[in-house]
């Protein structure tokens, strides 16, 4: 199996994480820009951490055989605080950047003004910087603000198909399939999706325009959802091909719109910016 | 690109003129710079008024652009060449020539009338000569002004005005006259002018009505096909576009009439390739217009450039840098000032602080240049370590953080060729902590490095 996880936060995880995927077959992903767990209180620690996920995140993967990609964005969480929204005002130097291939995550996820305001601004980048969007979808209130979203989509005049809805379920599902955009599932251990679930999904509406994400984070999580998903995929009698589809060549072609994928096996250079992963080296 | 490229009839004496006409708008030329001579529309016709409103017909039915060209070479005098001139004796011959040019680039509609000073005869001291031509020119001006013709003066190597500084001194001289503009053979730019032809085109500016195009050697005036001389055919173009230029630009071959269909030919896929911009030159014309601009395409450099080593004998670009660091300098040179360089710096991952590094020069401001080039001092990365150490900082750097950054590179296996200007700059006390280094190696039983021992004068 090969796998493209076209969302996983490694940034929070271990370089065990990294052995694992690899070994799976997991060997392309995209991190996308989110929280931390706790508040981020200035604009510094946003750009810090665009550094490292264009950077050092990068190289870390690529010691692994890993190719690591990124999306970036003010996350809607944080656009409500004042303190963050300078944010937008150095992104587009960013949405320039090597190995960024989507603006992402942006979306609702209490639905303020400050959300719409954000969501908006970030849709208008994605137009100039020509790159798709990851579109997070809210934890409360999903149908209601999934609606919402795909209406602010149709707005902004962005194609459906440089769009992906992600966080989808059984009730969400069926108004993004309508939509255009791209259909994106988060499988956890116990909430959102689980394996099971989404094999049901796939047999319901097909494999076009799906993507299957581990959404893996701090939180309890699994970075090799992707790669069990596409074991439930074979026993629930889809072939290989089907697999090969939906956790590789959906991914690729979602995020190979920017241009900017770059899938060859990555180049290993020993150290980044002079400093190695390695414990007791520089 | 909106410059309209023209053909010389000249580059065609061996055709009638109107078959030159037809086959130069065959190829696809837009204009044509239309060498008046003895076989070509001759000004001395007795029935001339009729002949040019022939060309005139002739040029409209063929949608070709015209400019009037004064430099036939056995047109007034069949024993010498371009004899009489502005400056020679038989001055007046040479005004009436000119007028009759005037008078015919009216009745064409055409751009201008080139024309060039002369070359001083011998027996004619430099101070009569230029009065001479001063005098002259500004009876030209006289009726080019009543006809409402512009000029274009066009300097000629070994002429008495041969380089452009000395068209644009005659110009002021006469009170800058709106009539008098500048014709410019990009190939003699290359032959004669201490810069560039791009650089000469910027300094023409708006006072450019005519361009002549065609390749050639430093020092050597024989006009050339593109590609055989030393033209920066691309970065001249884009100069022209940069400034505007809207009028004629006609390939400029008088030797080469003997293949001239496939000689016309050859030049126009030439000049079609190289106006079409490379990314890079796009990327500079769009920082020019707005400087902002250069914080999304600094990024991009390596994905449109490469990012390669310059010289294949570096492979890490540790002393000569990378294909996108010399094509981020390039961006960085198109800035107005440098106030933008701290923050591509901040904000850029590390193959953009190596650019923002190797892209400071000796001019830059010290108070902008200094932090960044002491942040990359800092740091870990040997490539951001060497581009550090460039003629910047060679001019710029205190002597303890220039040593310590010498130091630096010793330690971490920068070789010391990407260190600018270091025999200047080394001093005692480089030396003493080079050699306090060296012995510390030494008393470990570890190698010291070649480039310790030279700096300290014992061969490797």
């Amino acid at each position: 199996m090969r796998i493209f996880d076209p969302h996983v936060h490694m940034t929070s995880r271990t370089t065990e994480d990294y052995e694992s995927m690899a070994a799976v077959g997991i060997t392309a992903l995209v991190e996308p820009a989110f929280w931390l767990g706790q508040p981020r209180t200035s604009v510094g620690s946003f750009t810090d951490y665009f550094d490292s996920l264009i950077g050092w995140e990068r190289f870390r993967a690529a010691q692994f055989g890993v190719r690591h990609h990124c999306a970036l964005a003010l996350n809607p969480k944080e656009a409500n605080d004042p303190r963050c929204a300078g944010v937008l005002d150095v992104l587009p130097r960013y949405l320039a950047k090597d190995g960024v291939v989507a603006v992402g995550e942006v979306g609702y996820d209490s639905m303020t003004r400050e959300e719409d305001e954000a969501f908006a601004r970030q849709l208008e980048l994605a137009v100039e910087h020509d790159l798709p969007v990851l579109v997070h979808t809210p934890h409360r209130d999903k149908t209601a603000g999934t609606r919402r979203t795909l209406d602010v989509v149709r707005e902004s005049g962005l194609p459906p198909e440089r769009v992906v809805v992600d966080h989808l379920n059984e009730v969400t599902v069926g108004l993004v399939a309508d939509s255009g955009c791209w259909m994106g599932f988060s499988i956890y251990p116990d909430t959102k999706m689980d394996e099971e679930r989404m094999v049901a999904i796939l047999r319901e509406h097909g494999t076009d325009r799906v993507l299957v994400n581990s959404a893996a984070d701090w939180g309890r999580s699994d970075p090799l959802k992707t790669y069990h998903t596409g074991r439930a995929m074979l026993a629930g009698g889809f072939d290989q091909s089907d697999v090969d589809e939906v956790l590789w060549h959906n991914p690729v072609a979602f995020y190979g719109q920017s241009g900017r994928l770059v899938l060859d096996e990555p180049e290993t250079p020993a150290t980044f910016a002079g400093n190695s992963i390695l414990r007791g080296g520089s | 690109m909106t410059i309209e490229f023209g053909y010389g009839t000249n580059g065609f004496a061996n055709h009638r003129l109107d078959d030159a006409l037809a086959v130069i708008a065959d190829l696809g030329y837009r204009c044509v710079a239309l060498t008046l001579d003895h076989h070509h529309l001759d000004p001395y016709a007795p029935d001339l008024a009729r002949r040019v409103d022939a060309v005139a017909r002739r040029l409209a039915e063929l949608g070709l652009g015209v400019v009037v060209e004064t430099g036939a070479r056995y047109l007034l005098d069949p024993h010498r060449k371009h004899h009489p001139t502005l400056v020679s004796d038989g001055q007046a011959r040479r005004v009436d020539f000119l007028g009759r040019a005037i008078a015919v680039a009216r009745d064409l509609d055409a751009a201008c009338v080139s024309f060039w000073a002369g070359v001083r005869p011998a027996d004619v001291p430099p101070d009569e000569a230029w009065s001479r031509l001063r005098s002259g020119v500004a009876e030209v001006v006289d009726l080019a002004a009543r006809a409402g013709v512009r000029l274009g003066l066009e300097p000629e190597p070994g002429h008495v005005v041969a380089r452009l500084d000395q068209a644009l001194a005659l110009r002021v001289e006469l009170g800058e006259p709106d009539a008098l503009g500048i014709t410019l053979d990009v190939g003699h730019c290359v032959a004669v002018e201490p810069e560039d032809a791009a650089a000469c085109v910027r300094r023409a500016g708006d006072l450019l009505v005519n361009v002549q195009l065609d390749d050639m050697l430093p020092g050597v005036h024989e006009h050339l096909e593109f590609g055989e001389g030393a033209l920066d055919l691309r970065g001249t173009l884009a100069a022209l576009e940069d400034v505007g230029y809207r009028g004629p630009a006609a390939v400029e071959l008088p030797r080469h009439s003997h293949a001239a269909p496939e000689v016309a030919r050859r030049a126009l896929a030439a000049l079609r390739a190289a106006a079409t911009p490379d990314w890079l030159t796009g990327a500079e014309r769009r920082v020019r217009a707005d400087p902002a601009a250069i914080r999304a395409l600094f990024p991009a450099v390596g994905r449109a450039v490469g990012r390669g080593p310059v010289r294949a004998d570096d492979p890490g670009g540790l002393v000569h840098g990378t294909v996108d660091d010399t094509a981020r300098a390039r961006l960085v040179a198109a800035l107005p000032d440098a106030s933008e360089l701290p923050d591509l710096y901040r904000y850029g991952d590390d193959a953009e602080r190596r650019g923002v590094l190797r892209a400071l020069t000796p001019d830059t401001d010290p108070g902008i240049g200094l932090p960044l080039v002491r942040d990359a001092l800092r740091a870990n990365d040997t490539r951001l370590v060497a581009a550090a150490l460039g003629p910047f900082a060679a001019a710029h750097l205190d002597p303890h953080t220039w040593r310590h950054g010498v130091l630096k590179c010793l330690f971490t296996g920068v070789p010391l060729a990407a260190v600018h200007d270091l025999d200047r700059r080394a001093d005692d006390e480089l030396r003493r902590m080079t050699a306090d280094y060296a012995a510390e190696r030494e008393a470990a039983g570890r190698p010291v490095p070649d480039d310790a021992l030279r700096l300290l004068g014992r061969t490797p």
